[in-house]
């Protein structure tokens, strides 16, 4: 099937297009091709219960005049629909001139590992990942009362051209396995969540085995059987490594994306090269990490993926940029043009965001705590960026008494501002780690893999969304 | 290329047959979708287009294969579906895997699903419209200097749905929506707010210059939030966010999730949980409802479902494989390979939110909440918050930087005031409520 979809538009024709997207004058014109071939087996209840095979293949078309941008997409390649689709898009501009465009290609260095493509896997070694996952939970204990297993692969095949004569191409690989397990001891049931993969190939398993998987989603479960109500109130908060990093995602990373900036509706707007946090924290946006679930080799404006320092020993040091809101901030692109499918405009995107390591062990991180709160890794988080106050779920949490953990503790909701949490950065670990990769963002509804990566983290006063008062 | 969306899914099924499935069911779904966000005095999106794409569900011995596509060329069509049906071989047998039993549409009467004014309305009116919204907000105060945008949108949609027993049938129902989202300085800080509409058509919408006034109100009334301290008080939940939380009781009154028993809610059937005020219904069959439709995703007729009735919990709510999974039928409630609402609401009481505030001695009201913290299996409940202290029956300043923490059934057992303000305006809505006591954690 991929294989149809090597030479789906010629080079005259992207050409033609592009001039017709600029036939009202526009400054700039876009296209965006897309194929992208999935594949999701799910299992549930002991059984392969559902196989699934999706295909997104169509093309975007984009015009900007300065801050205004048309947008048209089609699912149907012919000749006359992108034409129309490149109107739609020339609409936004008024009273300019035409002018042809010639593209040519270049080529870029890949941040993917992909071994062996996931088109070319026979769905048999599928279900033997999702039954050994299921044997592997039931073994872990005699609690596991449901397994439920997905695996999901794709290929996306993209293709950008613009008008000022790029032509690129890419062939991005996505291996995600992710395990969810229901306990239950004396009528009390919770659960537990695990997954990992990347822009990877299919022997990504044989490394992180589907073993691993389920039994960290089963432990978790298992835990969580002995979990206490969490605390409500300000408490000290440690935030473990790895999956922790969801912290720099929600109340920094949001913030540093250019268009909330160039409108000057996030409150970092205009602040590059002032203070922001606690001079402990340095952060990352890479986009050149092999293999990393957030890595892109092009984003999806055909700009290559970069290393960027966001914030630098407390310092905000700069934004992600787009194109659009770069050419309107007088600077480049950082490789953060991302968007869902064709059928959207791409927005600046975080690719993998991490802080690195610090200089304390773990333990002489949580040894500063005579009372608070351990997140070991978060469910999930989202973040107001004008005001900059974010909340974290957590997955996986424990009180932290006199410098050890205690008792795990059930669901709670950590709520923060941004700015105020970074300056109570008082510890960082030196034990510093990429997440698994299990992390999608869903900004404007949008959704794109991320990664995520942290050092052991000591925050000095945060509030705990518990329902155990006092 | 523009073929008719039932020949389209007709042939897929045929293909399906083809290729040994000896069950299948195809929809085609065509939107014609307009979207456009001004900011200041300029339309900075506008975006129009057709988007289609097609679902099949293939069975092959009880065993179940799903594809979606846009590529809907023949050759991709036929090599898509083989592909599909090889993929169901994988999957293992399930006696309970197979369609629907064919069952007839009944007289619905006028579902009201179009509005002539989607189609009819001009473009510059639209963007009128989306421009008017941000000159609203601003002249609404000094503060409001700034905007995430306002934005207009609109779509016509045709489901069409073939199935290998017969089934056969479509429908087009037209949507619009108008938002608003005005940033406002407050002192140092910055603050936002959202508030928008949507409706099946523009005529049913409050005007643009109303939605900016209350979108730019709630960001306005916002400045100068503390922190509230930490302790146990009444809750009331404005519409929007009262229809939230109803979206996460939803979850677990889906049989999806009963069925494999990540609900709190499974094995109850019967018994009291909520108050008395707790009446929750779905109905696919409301006039001009968001959520309603003739017939389901698997083509099963939609219908009206005493979900909760005076708090006894009456039935879950099912697609057709959950429901034999239970023993039991269809509630017309497929969606999307899974269990999905139709107009799922609680039932109104009497007057409005002002009202519930002036009956509140003391307590918060929630005006917005963010996260996503919801336990199905044990119904844990907790998300970031922000409103209204309440004191005396009276507002009395607003606060933000809290949690709100619970547990579903607890909450649904301690509702005990429900408002008479809901707009049905998406396929899950609720009027106010208060809840008699949650946890706020602040300070």
């Amino acid at each position: 099937m991929s294989d149809t979809q090597t030479e789906p538009l010629s080079t005259a024709a992207i050409e033609h297009l592009l001039g017709v997207a600029l036939e009202r004058g526009g400054e700039y014109a876009e296209l965006f091709f897309e194929h992208r071939l999935s594949h999701v087996l799910r299992l549930q209840e002991g059984r392969i219960h559902e196989a699934g095979v999706h295909v997104m293949r169509g093309v975007g078309i984009r015009v900007r005049v300065g801050d205004q941008q048309g947008y048209g997409y089609s699912d149907d390649l012919s000749q006359e629909a992108l034409e129309r689709a490149a109107r739609v898009a020339a609409k936004i501009a008024h009273g300019g001139t035409t002018r042809s465009v010639s593209v040519s290609e270049r080529s870029v260095e890949s941040m993917y590992l992909p071994g062996l493509w996931s088109d070319r896997v026979a769905m048999g070694r599928r279900v033997e990942m999702l039954q050994r996952a299921d044997a592997a939970a039931r073994r872990f204990d005699a609690s596991v009362r449901a397994v439920n297993a997905n695996l999901h692969d794709e290929v996306q095949e993209v293709l950008v051209a613009t008008s000022e004569g790029r032509l690129v191409r890419d062939r991005r690989p996505l291996v995600s396995f992710a395990v969810q397990v229901v306990a239950e001891r004396n009528g009390e049931r919770t659960h537990g969540y695990y997954g990992d993969g990347g822009r990877r190939g299919f022997e990504f398993y044989d490394g992180v085995t589907p073993e691993q998987i389920a039994g960290e989603a089963a432990r978790i479960a298992v835990v969580n059987l002995d979990a206490v109500e969490a605390p409500a109130g300000e408490l000290p908060v440690v935030v473990g490594p790895g999956g922790g990093g969801v912290l720099l995602h929600e109340a920094v990373g949001h913030g540093l994306e250019s268009d909330f900036n160039r409108q000057g509706v996030s409150l970092y707007s205009g602040r590059v090269g002032e203070r922001v946090a606690s001079e402990l924290v340095t952060i990352y946006d890479d986009g050149n990490l092999p293999g990393e679930r957030g890595s892109v080799s092009i984003d999806d404006e055909g700009t290559p993926g970069q290393h960027k320092m966001l914030v630098e020993k407390g310092i905000l040091r700069g934004y992600m940029q787009d194109t659009l809101n770069a050419a309107l901030m007088h600077t480049h692109s950082t490789g953060s043009g991302r968007r869902q499918s064709f059928r959207v405009l791409p927005q600046p995107r975080m690719t993998n965001t991490y802080m690195p390591a610090g200089d304390l062990t773990a333990d002489e991180v949580l040894r500063r705590v005579k009372r608070g709160f351990y997140a070991k890794s978060f469910a999930g988080g989202q973040v107001d960026i004008s005001k900059g106050d974010f909340v974290f779920m957590v997955g996986e949490g424990y009180l932290i008494e006199d410098g050890r953990l205690t008792a795990p503790v059930k669901g709670a909701t950590l709520i923060g501002n941004g700015p105020e949490i970074m300056t109570r950065v008082t510890a960082v670990g030196s034990d510093m780690r990429l997440a698994n990769g299990s992390y999608t963002c869903g900004k404007g509804g949008q959704l794109v893999p991320v990664g995520v990566g942290l050092p052991t983290l000591l925050i000095s006063s945060m509030t705990v969304g518990g329902s155990r008062v006092g | 290329m523009s073929a008719d969306p039932l020949e389209l899914a007709q042939r897929a099924v045929a293909l399906a047959a083809a290729c040994g499935a000896d069950q299948s069911e195809a929809t085609m779904i065509v939107s014609d979708a307009f979207s456009s966000e001004a900011r200041g005095e300029k339309i900075t999106k506008l975006q129009q287009s057709v988007g289609r794409s097609l679902s099949l569900r293939a069975f092959v011995g009880g065993r179940k294969a799903t594809l979606g596509t846009t590529d809907l060329t023949p050759e991709g069509l036929e090599a898509l579906v083989a592909r599909c049906v090889e993929a169901a071989r994988s999957v293992e047998h399930d006696p309970l895997g197979a369609l629907p039993d064919p069952e007839p549409i009944g007289a619905s009467g006028d579902l009201r699903l179009i509005e002539d004014d989607v189609r009819g309305r001009g473009e510059d009116e639209k963007l009128a419209s989306a421009l008017e919204m941000e000159r609203e907000m601003r002249a609404y105060d000094p503060r409001v200097d700034n905007s995430n945008g306002s934005r207009v949108a609109d779509a016509l949609t045709t489901v069409a749905l073939v199935n290998s027993l017969g089934f056969r049938g479509s429908y087009t129902a037209s949507s619009a929506s108008l938002s608003a989202s005005p940033v406002v300085r407050d002192g140092e800080e910055k603050r936002t707010a959202h508030f928008g509409a949507s409706r099946r058509g523009y005529a049913q919408m409050p005007s643009p210059a109303e939605i900016a006034r209350v979108a730019a109100k709630r960001a306005v009334d916002m400045c100068g939030a503390r922190k509230p301290q930490t302790g146990v008080l009444p809750v009331i939940f404005e519409r929007d966010v009262a229809s939230i939380v109803l979206g996460d009781l939803f979850g677990a009154c889906s049989g999806a999730n009963v069925a494999i028993e990540n609900s709190f809610l499974a094995g109850r059937l019967g018994e009291k949980i909520g108050s008395d005020l707790v009446t929750i219904v779905d109905d696919g069959l409301l006039p001009g409802g968001m959520g309603t439709s003739p017939f389901d995703a698997e083509g099963v007729p939609t219908r009206k479902t005493a979900v909760f009735e005076r708090g006894v919990l009456r039935s879950f709510l099912f697609d057709t494989y959950h429901a034999r999974k239970l023993g039991t039928k269809s509630t017309g409630n497929a969606a999307g390979g899974t269990v999905g609402p139709n107009n799922f609401y609680l039932e109104p009481g009497t007057g409005t939110l002002e009202d519930l505030i002036a009956r509140t001695p003391r307590g918060i009201v929630v005006y917005d909440i963010i996260g996503f913290a919801t336990e199905h299996v044990t119904g844990t409940w907790s998300r970031g918050a922000s409103g209204f202290m309440i004191e005396g029956g009276e507002i009395a300043y607003p606060i933000d930087g809290f949690t709100i923490a619970g547990n579903l059934r607890e909450m649904l057992a301690a509702v005990d005031a429900v408002a008479g303000d809901v707009i049905f305006e998406s396929p899950i809505v609720s009027p106010s409520f208060r809840v008699a006591g949650m946890t706020v954690s602040g300070t």
